[in-house]
């Protein structure tokens, strides 16, 4: 049987086309999130199915997921990221506790069970301090991409301080400390700390080891270690972290009770 | 005029309303179609809310919704008005216990901007007072107050001071200040007995030291003389015990009310009704004997439809303990959108739910049930009860709902979570509900169905 996953992120959409037999990824793609949600996943859904060299009617169930898991019609279901993330980390790393997700939008702390079952779960609130859009926000005003943002990161002897109670305060809180000669390196480095920060003070007491860390935000090099400074405890990267999401997706259409409910196709 | 159960809309509530008074629909004076409150009220909320299709859910509507109406018509007939301030149920049963007086809860201002999506402009006029957004919004009472428009200037103002939250006390002393004189009285907050120290128990499996009773009774002894005052009559120990009758009536029917929906295998009355009823008891939206009929109608009904097997969420819907009241009404109705159904809840005032003491002096019982207010002592004592709430209506999941700006103790939602998941291992989430904020809707649903999914994944198989 084979299934589809489709994370609908507020940032990019994801998807993956999973096979239950033989327990692999066939294929999996991303795309830039926008206005015609459903257009775009559809059209990275086609292209994956003619990466896979397959057809619609051998896709046995899609589930959405994600913030814009309702706009895409031609899934069968949809179920939520916890479930999905839960699911797609069960999958990749049984021995997980806890799966930190951080998304363009939000954030997400997950506590699994022995099996994976999910114990409990938090996300962050309005304040987009603890997400991606937080480093959007500062590698747009810093005029670079990711990847440039994490290799500074990396170069940063002393992070500077930096508030991670609004992320709109922190921004002018970067202009001021580049203002003052605070080396970038440092600057973007405090940045990876005050998210980090606030994501431990969201997973107050349900962090337990082993942690997997999720989502389009795990890759950037540097974000990993500071959430293990800030959590005192070993952070391990899921495999292609970004499509967690569309992986667990995929499992669930695949599972003989929905967690959504409803049919697959 | 019996149909099954079913949710409406406003629009679908006009034809239902015509179609009851074809089949001789009965209704009290306060009754009417409830488009009548978004077209004279601008209560604009009432569009985007799904309704209980029962008589009885109308008359509720109705009962509340015509609250100031109501007021203004007590008025109008010579009777005194009291506004009892912060106090969750204790000043509202001795008020009711006089005749020509009647109690409202002006601090119930607080829902007004999200029921009349701030048409009112209450919030604003109240940052224009210097209470902004970091404030609760509580502080939409100020405005009403001093502009009038809303519920009539009370004859007699009764607030409690002590164990109250910073917000309100602010909000308070600022209303003062605007020449609103109140009567104060206080309560301490309470605590656990020392060791040694006489001990009385109070109403919810709790105790405080017989200092903090004594010192309590004191202070009714003053409202009460002051109640006494303003209508002329001594309000003496034979009518204060008539009025905690009266009011264990009403509290008894809530009771039996909540069980037979909370404690059904399925829920024979949606959950938004249920929060309204279950405000009824703190001040009895100003009308004990009506609150008691309204209460009486809806146990009525949810008898009726169990009895049938007809219910609003079915028995596969994940049962949820909620905490708090929420200010966008919406959100109880999302809760059964997305498949789940409350089988129990703290709305901030479990106190206004246990019976008084009848066995007692009335203003010893009444201290004793006032102290057993969960805002007056330790969160701790509030976490102890809805865990042991939650175990005896098999909650799957706890929802601590937060108005932002309103905190009554900065670390509420934290502890209560804390023991729910040491104590009874169960998913529980702490949610942010603003008033008035359509744009966070989506992420609301996100985390309500994130809830119930995983409610219903820790099923036994």
């Amino acid at each position: 049987m084979i299934c589809a996953g489709i994370d609908a992120g507020s940032r990019s959409i994801k998807a993956v086309l999973f096979d239950t037999e033989r327990g692999e990824v066939l294929a999996s793609g991303l795309a830039a999130q926008g206005v015609a949600q459903e257009r775009l996943a559809a059209v990275l859904f086609e292209q994956l199915l003619q990466e896979a060299g397959l057809d619609r009617p051998r896709i046995s169930g899609i589930v959405a997921t994600g913030y814009g898991r309702h706009a895409i019609g031609f899934a069968g279901t949809t179920v939520t990221e916890i479930t999905c993330h839960a699911r797609g980390v069960r999958r990749l790393a049984p021995e997980a506790r806890t799966i930190i997700e951080i998304g363009g939008q939000d954030s997400k702390i997950i506590r699994l069970e022995d099996g994976g079952r999910v114990r409990d779960f938090a996300m962050n609130d309005r304040c987009a301090a603890g997400t991606g859009r937080f480093l959007e926000m500062v590698a747009a005003r810093l005029e670079m991409n990711w990847e440039k943002l994490a290799e500074l990161g990396r170069q940063s002897r002393k992070p500077a301080l930096i508030s991670n109670i609004c992320a709109v305060f922190a921004e002018t809180e970067i202009i001021g400390l580049l203002a003052d000669g605070q080396p970038l390196p440092d600057v973007v480095a405090g940045v990876q700390n005050a998210i980090a920060t606030r994501v431990a003070a969201l997973a107050g007491r349900l962090v337990s080891p082993p942690v997997y860390f999720t989502g389009g935000v795990a890759l950037l090099a540097g974000m990993a270690r500071a959430l293990e400074e800030v959590l005192a405890c070993p952070v391990q990267v899921a495999p292609r972290p970004q499509f967690t999401g569309a992986l667990g997706a995929a499992l669930a259409a695949a599972a003989p009770n929905p967690p959504g409910g409803g049919r697959l196709l | 005029m019996n149909e099954a159960p079913r949710k409406l809309s406003l629009d679908q509530w006009d034809g239902r309303y015509e179609q009851l008074r074809r089949d001789g629909l009965r209704e009290p004076a306060y009754g009417g179609p409830l488009r009548r409150h978004v077209v004279r009220e601008k209560d604009f909320r009432l569009q985007q809310l799904q309704f209980d299709n029962s008589p009885a859910a109308l008359r509720l509507w109705n009962f509340l919704l015509t609250e100031n109406e109501r007021l203004h018509q007590a008025r109008a007939g010579g009777e005194k008005i009291v506004g009892a301030m912060k106090d969750l149920g204790t000043v509202p049963v001795m008020a009711c216990a006089l005749p020509g007086a009647r109690a409202f809860y002006p601090d119930g201002a607080w829902w007004t901007p999200c029921l009349m999506e701030c048409s009112d402009k209450l919030l604003q006029q109240a940052e224009r007072m210097g209470l902004d957004a970091s404030f609760c919004p509580v502080r939409a009472m100020l405005p009403a107050f001093e502009h009038g428009g809303h519920f009539p200037r009370p004859d007699l103002l009764v607030c409690s001071a002590g164990a109250v939250c910073d917000d309100f006390s602010a909000i308070a002393q600022r209303l003062e200040h605007l020449g609103h004189s109140i009567f104060w009285w206080e309560i301490p907050r309470r605590r656990h007995p020392d060791f040694g120290e006489t001990a009385c128990p109070l109403p919810g499996n709790l105790a405080a030291p017989k200092t903090q009773v004594d010192c309590v009774r004191a202070e009714l002894q003053r409202v009460a003389g002051a109640l006494g005052e303003l209508a002329g009559i001594t309000l003496d120990n034979d009518r204060l015990a008539a009025g905690i009758r009266a009011a264990n009536q009403a509290r008894q029917l809530l009771d039996s009310l909540r069980r037979a929906v909370y404690g059904a295998p399925a829920a024979p009355l949606p959950a938004l009704e249920m929060l309204v009823a279950e405000m009824l008891a703190i001040h009895f939206c100003s009308d004990r004997p009506e609150t008691i009929a309204v209460l009486g109608g809806l146990l009525a009904e949810a008898q009726t439809r169990a009895r049938r097997g007809q219910f609003v969420a079915g028995a596969e819907a994940a049962r949820i303990f909620w905490v708090n009241p929420v200010a966008d009404l919406r959100a109880m109705n999302l809760l059964e959108e997305l498949g789940g159904r409350i089988c129990g809840s703290d709305y901030m005032f479990t106190h206004a739910l246990d019976l008084i003491p009848e066995n007692l002096p009335p203003l010893e019982a009444l201290a004793r049930i006032a102290l057993a207010d969960p805002m007056a002592g330790p969160t701790s004592d509030r976490a102890a009860r809805i865990v042991r709430e939650c175990q005896a209506g098999r909650a799957e999941a706890v929802v601590v709902s937060r108005i932002p700006g309103a905190s009554h103790c900065a670390r509420e939602g934290e502890i209560i979570l804390e023991m729910v998941r040491r104590k009874i291992g169960i998913p529980a989430i702490e949610l942010e509900i603003p008033p008035v904020c359509d744009a966070l809707r989506p992420s609301l649903a996100s985390r309500l169905q994130a809830l119930v999914e995983t409610a219903r994944a820790r099923r036994p198989q």
